[in-house]
C-alpha cells in the first residue's frame, strides 16, 4: 500500500515536470510568468563580497498592510489596477519578515525598534540605544548602559555616516543613528539635574563634531535654536536653555541648509546639517516646491557621502507614513509611501549592487487592515466596489455592510475618527449608526477612515513588517527574523564575514 | 501656561503673512465670495502649499463665509472661542509642537459661550473671515486668520 502510494506520487511528479507545457493552463500569462519566475530564482547568486556601503531604509509605521496600500496606490496612479504593480524594492531578491516587539512591549514604538537596528539588541519601550537595565525616563540609569552604535563602528572603519528623514532629525528613528537617551522625547531638553546625557539635538551636533555623523538632513530646526531666535527657516526657536546649536555647528565648520536650493548649492567640502522644517517636514501631499522631497535628500546625501572612498552608512527614514496612519488619514499615508519608494529607487539607481547593501524595511506596523470583498481595480483610497461576475474590473456598485451603508477599503481598528461619539452623559454611542459615505468624501485628501475604538491617536500594532534587501550578504535575510538581527547582517556585510 | 507659550502657527505669523502678501492677488473678492448653494469652504482652501495663506483666503478677508471641519476640544471652559480642525483631533492640535502641520486649523470666535460638539462630529461654521494679527487678551492665543462673529452647527 505504502509502496504503491509512493510509486504513484513519483509518477505524478515526473509527469508534471515533464509535461508542464502540455497542461491546459500552460498558455496563460499567469502560467508563463510563474515559469519565468522559476528561472529568475534559479539564476540568483549570493553576493559574498564586502559591502562598501550600507543603506538602511525605514518607512516608519509601514508594515505589511501599509505597504500593500502603498503598492496599490502607486500602481493605480500609473493607471493600473494596483495589485500587479511592483514597488522598486519589491523587485529586490531577498525578503524576510521581521518581529518588531520591544523588550517590555508587545506593541513596539519607534525608539527601541530603530535602536535595535542600530545596535544589534532589543531595547525597552520609549528609550533609545541604552541597554536592558536602563529605565525609561530615568536619567540615573543612563550611565553604564550606553550601547555602541553601528554609526560609531562605521566611523572607526573609516566610513562616513548619514541620517535622512522627513520627520524631525531628533525624532526616534533618525536619533537612533547617533543618540543615546532614556527618553525619546528629550529632543531639546533633559530634566533638571540630568547630567548623564544631553538632549537629543545636542547629541546630534556633538556627533557631527566628533565625526560619527557627517550628513544629517531632516526637520526639527526649532530644537536647535533658542526661544526668541529665528530658525534657518524663518520660524521661532524653541530651546529653553538659550543654546544656539545652529551657531555652534556653523562655528565647528558644518554647513547649514534650510531648503532645496541651499541643498542643491552645497559644495560638499564640509559636513552638512540640513534643517528643512521647524518641526517635521511636510507630508508629501502638502510639500512646497522649495522643500526637498525624501528622494531629493537621499540623492544629495549619497552624493556627499560617496566622496569617501572607504564608503558610508546611511539611514533614510520616511517619517510621515506613521503620522498619517496615526491620524487615520490613509490617503496621506499612501502618498508618503510612494515618496518613500521614489527615494529607494533613487538610491538603487545611484549605487552598485556589487558593493552596496540596501535594506528596505519598517520599524513597526499600525492597527491598519483592509476590508473586502472588493473587485479588481477598486481605488485603494476609496470605497470597496463589488467583484464583477464577468470581466476583470470591479462593478460600479459599492459593497454594502449589514447596515446598508458602503465602507472604505482601508480601515483602522482605533483612532480619533471613531464612529462612536461622546454623548451628553459622557458615554460613547452612535445613535444614528455609522455615517453614510460617498466615494467623493472617501477619496478626499483630508478624509479620515471610520474606526471603532475611540482614541486620541491611532496606535501601532505588533504585527510583523517585511524587509527587502539586495547587495552583499543580502541573502542572510530570509525567513522570520528578529529586528535586532538587521544590525548583525549590516555588520557582517561590511566585514565580508571576517 | 500652554496658551501663552504657543503662537497659532508655531512659527512667526508675521513671516507667514508676509510670504502670503508677496504673491499677487489672483482672485477678487467678488469671484471668491460664496454663492448661494455653494458647498462650504474647506480649511485647505485657505492655505497654499508651504502653509502660506492662499490668494482665495486673502480675497475673502472681511466677508462672511461658510466652512466645514471639526471642533477641537476647547482650550478653555466657557470661552467664546474654539479651533476648527480639518480632521478630527482629540487633543489641542497645536499644543504639542510639530505634531501637526499648522495649515490644518482655523480659530473661530463665536458670539456666545461655545456649546461643545464632540471632536469627531463634522460641523459647519459661518462667520466673517478676518486676516490680521490678533492676540486674544483672554487666552494669549495669537492668530493671523480667524472666523469672527461665528455661528456653527453639526453638518
Ligand atoms: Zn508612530
Amino acid at each position: 500500500m505504502n509502496k504503491l502510494f509512493t510509486a504513484s506520487v513519483l509518477a505524478l511528479a515526473t509527469a508534471s515536470t515533464a509535461f508542464a507545457q502540455d497542461l491546459p493552463q500552460a498558455g496563460s500569462t499567469w502560467f508563463t510568468d510563474g515559469q519565468a519566475t522559476i528561472e529568475t530564482m534559479l539564476a540568483k547568486q549570493a553576493n559574498t563580497g564586502r559591502a562598501l556601503n550600507v543603506i538602511l531604509f525605514v518607512a516608519d509605521g509601514n508594515g505589511v498592510a501599509s505597504n500593500y496600500m502603498n503598492r496599490m496606490w502607486a500602481g493605480q496612479q500609473e493607471g493600473g489596477m494596483g495589485d500587479d504593480y511592483v514597488q522598486p524594492f519589491e523587485a529586490f531578491p531577498e525578503l524576510a519578515l521581521v518581529k518588531t516587539y520591544n523588550i517590555n512591549a508587545q506593541t513596539p514604538d519607534s525608539a527601541p525598534t530603530a535602536g535595535a537596528m542600530n545596535t544589534g539588541v532589543k531595547q525597552r519601550f520609549n528609550l533609545i540605544n541604552l541597554g536592558e537595565n536602563a529605565v525609561h525616563d530615568d536619567c540615573s540609569t543612563v550611565a553604564g548602559n550606553e550601547l555602541t552604535l553601528f554609526s560609531e563602528l562605521m566611523t572607526q572603519a573609516g566610513k562616513s555616516v548619514g541620517a535622512v528623514t522627513s520627520a524631525r532629525l531628533t525624532h526616534a528613528t533618525p536619533a537612533a543613528v547617533y543618540a543615546k537617551t532614556a527618553n525619546r522625547n528629550w529632543e531639546d531638553a533633559v530634566p533638571e539635574g540630568c547630567t548623564a546625557q544631553k538632549d537629543i539635538a545636542s547629541q546630534l551636533v556633538d556627533a557631527m563634531k566628533a565625526g560619527t555623523l557627517d550628513v544629517a538632513l531632516g526637520g526639527g530646526a526649532r530644537y536647535f535654536v533658542p526661544e526668541g531666535t529665528e530658525t534657518p527657516n524663518g520660524g521661532q526657536g524653541g530651546r529653553a536653555d538659550g543654546v544656539n546649536l545652529v551657531e555652534m555647528a556653523r562655528e565647528a565648520g558644518i554647513d547649514i541648509i534650510a531648503d532645496k536650493a541651499e541643498l542643491d548649492a552645497l559644495d560638499g567640502s564640509k559636513p552638512v546639517l540640513g534643517l528643512i522644517a521647524d518641526s517635521h517636514a511636510a507630508y508629501e501631499a502638502d510639500r512646497a516646491e522649495t522643500e526637498p522631497s525624501l528622494a531629493d535628500m537621499t540623492k544629495r546625501a549619497i552624493e556627499l557621502l560617496s566622496t569617501n572612498e572607504n564608503g558610508f552608512y546611511l539611514e533614510v527614514e520616511s517619517g510621515r507614513v506613521d503620522h498619517a496612519n496615526h491620524a487615520t488619514n490613509a490617503k496621506r499615508a499612501m502618498i508618503d509611501g510612494k515618496a518613500f519608494a521614489d527615494a529607494v529607487a533613487m538610491a538603487d539607481e545611484m549605487t552598485d549592487d556589487a558593493d552596496t547593501l540596501i535594506i528596505v524595511t519598517a520599524d513597526h506596523e499600525h492597527a491598519i487592515a483592509m476590508n473586502g470583498y472588493c473587485g479588481r481595480g477598486t481605488p485603494i483610497d476609496g470605497l470597496c466596489f463589488d467583484v464583477a461576475q464577468t470581466g476583470i474590473l470591479h462593478t460600479d456598485e459599492p459593497v454594502l455592510a449589514a447596515d446598508g451603508k458602503p465602507y472604505t477599503v482601508v480601515g483602522y481598528l482605533n483612532g480619533a475618527s471613531s464612529v462612536l461619539v461622546e454623548q451628553e452623559d459622557g458615554t460613547f454611542a452612535a445613535p444614528d449608526g455609522r455615517p453614510d459615505l460617498t466615494q467623493e468624501q472617501a477619496q478626499d485628501i483630508d478624509y479620515t477612515q471610520q474606526v471603532l475604538i475611540p482614541k486620541d491617536s491611532e496606535s501601532h500594532s505588533g504585527v510583523d513588517v517585511a524587509l527587502y534587501a539586495k547587495g552583499p550578504w543580502a541573502h542572510l535575510f530570509d525567513g522570520t527574523v528578529e529586528q535586532n538581527y538587521i544590525f548583525h547582517v549590516m555588520d557582517y556585510a561590511v566585514n565580508a564575514g571576517e | 501656561m500652554m496658551l501663552t507659550r504657543r503662537s497659532f502657527l508655531g512659527q512667526s505669523p508675521l513671516a507667514l503673512l508676509g510670504a502670503g502678501l508677496s504673491t499677487p492677488f489672483l482672485i477678487t473678492a467678488a469671484q471668491a465670495a460664496p454663492q448661494a448653494g455653494d458647498a462650504p469652504l474647506k480649511i485647505r482652501d485657505l492655505y497654499d502649499k508651504g502653509a502660506v495663506l492662499s490668494p482665495r483666503a486673502r480675497a475673502l478677508d472681511g466677508t462672511r463665509i461658510a466652512i466645514s471641519g471639526f471642533m477641537a476640544p476647547p482650550l478653555k471652559a466657557d470661552a467664546a472661542f474654539f479651533v476648527l480642525t480639518k480632521m478630527p483631533m482629540a487633543t489641542c492640535p497645536f499644543c504639542e509642537p510639530g505634531v501637526e502641520w499648522p495649515d490644518t486649523i482655523l480659530p473661530v470666535y463665536s458670539k456666545r459661550r461655545v456649546d461643545v460638539i464632540p471632536f469627531n462630529v463634522p460641523i459647519e461654521a459661518r462667520g466673517v473671515l478676518r486676516l490680521s494679527e490678533f492676540i486674544d487678551p483672554e487666552t494669549g492665543f495669537w492668530s493671523i486668520i480667524r472666523l469672527e462673529d461665528a455661528r456653527y452647527a453639526r453638518s
